[in-house]
C-alpha cells in the first residue's frame, strides 16, 4: 500500500467512526434478530429432550404473556411443556424435583416495564438437571434483552410482535416487514440523533434463585447467521459509498491525481477490510462470551469472516455499480439484501429450510461462506475439509469482481451518471 | 505549458467540443469565455485527463495526457466546476486528503495546508466541518484543495459561481498570485467583467467551437469602438432605412439593435429619428467582450 491507498482508507475509516450509528446498526440489529428468531422461528426437528416448566404469572399482562409464551413457542417449544401453576404448588414441585424450571413474574411487571422501572423475572432452576434448565435460562436472558432493546429503541415495532405473539402467526413476510421497520427505526434513529445518545439500561432483571451450570448453547445456531447478516449490512453500505462518493465530486476529481482510481479501489479494499475486521471481532467477542464459540477457533472464523466479508461486498459492489444512478443502486442493493439473508441462512439456519431452498442458499455467495465456517463451527469438521472450496471459488469470484469493479468505478467517476 | 491542439470531443451527435486549439505559458492567464453548455468543462475535463477526447493532442509540461498521464498530472492542479470535498470532514482535513493525494505529505504538507488556508482567509475555520461552511468558503476550500501541490499549471472551470464578493475577491487575487508564481492558468467563466479583469489572452467559445482569441487588446480591435445601442418600443411603422448610416444587428418589430460610435453623445439624435416608436427602454452597452459575442453570435453570452 502506498501514501495515497493509505490515505484513502485512513479517511474512509475516519469517516464510519464519525456516522458510528452505521456501524452500530450493523452490529445490533443481526444479534437482536438472532434473539428473536431463535425463539419464534419453528425450530429443528431432531429428537430433543422433554423437559416441563411451571409458570406463576401473577401480573396477567400481554408482556407477561409474550415473555412467558416465548417458552413454549418456537423452538423452545418441543422441548418443554409449559405449565400454569399458582405460587404455591409451584414451590412444592420444584421442591419435589419434578420440573425443570420455575419461572414467576410478579404483579405490575408490565406497569413496571413500560414506566421503566427495574422490574424482575424469577427464574427457578432444577439442581439435578443441566440442559433443560440452562435453556430456560438462555431463552428468557434473551427475552429480557430483546425486550430491553425493544422498548428502547421500538415502540412501534413492539406493538407488532406483540400483536404477532398475540396471533400465534410468525410468517416471513411479517418477519421482513419487522426487519425491514427496524433497519428504518435505526436509520432514523441514525439521522435525527447527533450526535447520538441512548444509553440502554437495564430495566428487567432476570433473577436467578439457584446458581448455574454451563449455559446450553443452542443459539449457536442461529449465531453464525447472524453474524453473515452483520457483513451483508456492512457490504450493503460500503456498496453504496462509491455512488456517495460520486455525488460529493471525490471520484471525478481523484481520478485526475497522478494515481488515479486505482489507488483509491485499492485504499477503500482496505477500508472494507478494517470493518469487516472490526465487525468481526465484536460479533466474536460476543460469541465467545454468549454462544460459547471455542476461543482455538477464533483466528480462523475472525479472518474467514473479513474474508467473507469481502466477497460479499465485491458482489454487492459488482451490481450496485452496473446501475445506470444512484437511486436504482440502491434499490437493487437493498432488494437483493433480503433474498441474500434469507436464502443464505442469516434469518432461518440452513437447518430449518427446505432442502430446496437450503440447497439453493449454498450458491450464493453467503450463502455458500457461512455453511463452511457453520460446518466449523457447529459441526466440527476439519477446517481444511469444509473451506478449501469455498474459499477457492470465494477468492476466484472476489478476484475476478475487483478488476471489473475498478473498471467500473473508472467509468462511473467520468460518466455523466448521479 | 499547456497545449491542445485540434481538440474534439463528441458525445454522440453532439460535438461538446471542436477543434479547439491554444496554448497557455506560464505566468499567464488564459480566460475561456463562452455561455452555459459552450463546452467550456469539457475542454477543462479533457485537458485534466478525466474525459478521452475523441481526437486531438493534449500536453502538459510536455506530458502527454493520455498516455504519459501520471507525469501529465504531478503538474496539474484542477479546480473542478462542482465541488469536490468530503462535507462530514474538517477543512484542514480535507486539505490534509487532498495533499496526500498529490503525494504531500508530513511536516511539508502542514505548512502548505497553513499557507494554502491563509491564502484563502479560511485559517480561522480549518477545525470546522465543511457542512457548515457557506457557498463561498466552501468554493475557496475547493480552490485551495488545488494548490496544495503548487502546480504548475492550474485550470479553474467556474471557480466564482455563486460566490459572495468577499470570496470573489479572496479567490481572484489567488489566481493572480499563482500568476505571479510563475503558473500557467486556465480560467473559465461566463462573466465578462471577470475574464476581462483577470485574463492575459483569452478565447470565446460558443457551441464548442473558438470563435475568437487573443490577447484583450486584440479583441478589441475586432470589437471595433462601437458601441451596441438597444432600443425596446415599437417600430413596425417605421423602415430600417432610417439606421442607413449605422450597422444594424438585429431588427424586430419590438427590439433593434446596432453599432454606433460614441454612442453617448449621439444618443438624443438617434432618439429623435423614433420619435414615434413609442420607445420604452434605451441601453449601450460600450464595446467589451459581451458585446462582441453578441456581434459574432447574435446571442447575449447570459441567456
Ligand atoms: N456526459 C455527457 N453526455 C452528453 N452530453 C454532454 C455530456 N457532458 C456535457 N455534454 C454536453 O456538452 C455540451 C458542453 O457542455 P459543457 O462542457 O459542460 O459546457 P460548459 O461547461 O461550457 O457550460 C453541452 O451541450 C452539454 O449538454
Ligand atoms: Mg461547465
Amino acid at each position: 500500500m502506498n501514501r495515497t491507498t493509505m490515505t484513502i482508507a485512513r479517511h474512509a475509516v475516519l469517516r464510519t467512526w464519525r456516522e458510528k450509528w452505521g456501524l452500530i446498526s450493523w452490529l445490533v440489529i443481526p444479534m437482536m434478530l438472532v434473539f428473536l428468531m431463535s425463539l419464534m422461528s419453528g425450530g429443528g426437528s431432531s429428537p430433543k429432550p422433554h423437559g416441563k416448566v411451571l409458570v406463576t404469572d401473577l401480573d396477567q399482562s400481554v408482556l407477561s404473556q409474550f415473555l412467558i409464551g416465548s417458552i413454549g413457542q418456537g423452538p423452545t417449544a418441543e422441548f418443554f411443556t409449559v405449565k400454569a401453576v399458582s405460587k404455591s404448588e409451584g414451590q412444592r414441585l420444584m421442591d419435589a424435583g419434578e420440573a425443570s424450571a420455575w419461572l414467576m413474574i410478579e404483579k405490575n411487571f408490565m406497569d413496571d416495564y413500560l414506566n421503566k422501572k427495574p422490574t424482575i423475572i424469577r427464574l427457578r432452576k432444577n439442581p439435578a438437571q443441566t440442559v433443560l434448565p440452562n435453556m430456560v435460562e438462555t431463552g428468557m436472558e434473551v427475552m429480557v434483552d430483546a425486550a430491553d432493546y425493544l422498548q428502547m429503541l421500538f415502540a412501534d415495532e413492539l406493538q407488532r410482535i406483540n400483536k404477532m405473539v398475540i396471533s400465534g402467526k410468525y410468517d416471513d413476510a411479517d418477519l421482513v416487514a419487522l426487519t425491514l421497520a427496524i433497519k428504518r427505526a435505526i436509520d432514523d434513529i441514525e439521522s435525527t440523533l447527533t450526535p447520538p445518545q441512548i444509553k440502554l439500561e437495564k430495566y428487567i432483571n432476570l433473577v436467578e434463585e439457584n446458581q448455574n451450570k454451563p449455559r446450553f448453547n443452542f443459539a449457536l445456531l442461529m449465531f453464525p447467521g447472524a453474524v453473515f447478516m452483520s457483513l451483508l449490512f456492512a457490504a450493503m453500505s460500503m456498496s453504496m459509498a462509491f455512488w456517495d462518493d460520486k455525488a460529493n465530486g471525490i471520484l471525478p476529481r481523484l481520478a485526475v491525481t497522478p494515481h488515479g482510481l486505482r489507488d483509491y479501489f485499492i485504499g477503500k479494499t482496505a477500508h472494507a477490510k478494517a470493518m469487516f475486521l472490526i465487525t468481526s471481532l465484536i460479533l466474536m467477542a460476543i460469541g465467545v462470551w454468549y454462544f460459547e464459540v471455542d476461543v482455538t477457533l477464533l483466528p480462523l472464523l475472525i479472518i474467514w469472516l473479513v474474508f467473507s466479508g469481502v466477497v460479499i461486498w465485491q458482489v454487492l459492489l459488482f451490481f450496485s455499480l452496473l446501475m445506470p444512478s444512484r437511486k436504482s443502486a440502491n434499490i437493487v442493493v437493498n432488494a437483493a439484501m433480503l433474498p441474500l439473508a434469507m436464502l443464505g441462512g442469516s434469518f432461518f439456519p440452513a437447518e430449518t429450510m427446505a432442502e430446496g431452498l437450503a440447497k439453493l442458499g449454498s450458491f450464493l455467495p453467503n450463502g455458500m461462506l457461512l455453511k463452511a465456517i457453520k460446518d466449523v463451527m457447529v459441526r466440527g469438521e476439519p477446517w481444511q475439509n469444509a473451506l478449501l472450496w469455498p474459499f477457492i471459488i470465494g477468492l476466484l469470484v472476489a478476484m475476478i469482481l475487483w478488476f471489473i469493479n475498478l473498471r467500473m468505478v473508472n467509468r462511473l467517476a467520468r460518466e455523466a451518471r448521479s | 505549458m499547456i497545449k491542445i491542439q485540434s481538440l474534439t470531443k463528441r458525445y454522440g451527435e453532439l460535438i461538446a467540443a471542436d477543434d479547439i486549439s491554444f496554448e497557455v505559458n506560464p505566468g499567464e492567464i488564459f480566460g475561456l469565455l463562452g455561455p452555459n453548455g459552450a463546452g467550456k468543462s469539457t475542454t477543462i475535463n479533457c485537458l485534466s485527463g478525466l474525459l478521452k477526447p475523441t481526437s486531438g493532442d493534449i500536453s502538459i509540461n510536455g506530458h502527454a495526457v493520455i498516455g504519459d498521464g501520471v507525469a501529465a498530472k504531478k503538474h496539474l492542479g484542477l479546480v473542478p466546476q462542482d465541488l469536490a470535498l468530503y462535507e462530514d470532514l474538517s477543512g484542514r482535513e480535507n486539505l490534509n486528503f487532498w495533499g496526500q493525494a498529490y503525494g504531500l505529505s508530513g511536516p511539508a504538507l502542514n505548512k502548505r495546508i497553513d499557507q494554502v488556508l491563509a491564502q484563502v482567509g479560511l485559517t480561522d475555520r480549518q477545525k470546522d466541518r465543511v457542512e457548515t461552511y457557506s457557498g463561498g468558503m466552501k468554493r475557496r476550500l475547493n480552490f485551495a484543495c488545488a494548490i496544495l501541490h503548487q502546480p504548475k499549471a492550474l485550470l479553474l472551470d467556474e471557480p466564482t459561481v455563486g460566490v459572495d464578493p468577499q470570496s470573489r475577491v479572496h479567490l481572484l487575487n489567488s489566481v493572480r498570485t499563482l500568476k505571479e508564481q510563475g503558473a500557467a492558468v486556465i480560467y473559465t467563466s461566463h462573466y465578462m467583467e471577470e475574464v476581462e479583469q483577470l485574463c492575459d489572452r483569452i478565447a470565446i467559445i460558443d457551441k464548442g467551437a473558438i470563435i475568437a482569441q487573443g490577447s484583450i487588446a486584440t479583441l478589441r480591435k475586432q470589437m471595433g469602438e462601437k458601441d451596441l445601442i438597444e432600443l425596446k418600443g415599437n417600430f413596425s411603422s417605421i423602415d430600417v432605412e432610417v439606421l442607413k448610416e449605422y450597422d444594424v444587428q438585429e431588427w424586430k418589430d419590438n427590439q433593434v439593435q446596432f453599432w454606433c460610435e460614441h454612442a453617448a453623445s449621439k444618443l438624443s439624435e438617434i432618439l429623435q429619428l423614433f420619435k414615434d416608436c413609442d420607445i420604452k427602454e434605451t441601453s449601450v452597452k460600450q464595446a467589451n467582450l459581451e458585446s462582441l459575442f453578441i456581434k459574432l453570435t447574435g446571442r447575449a453570452l447570459r441567456d
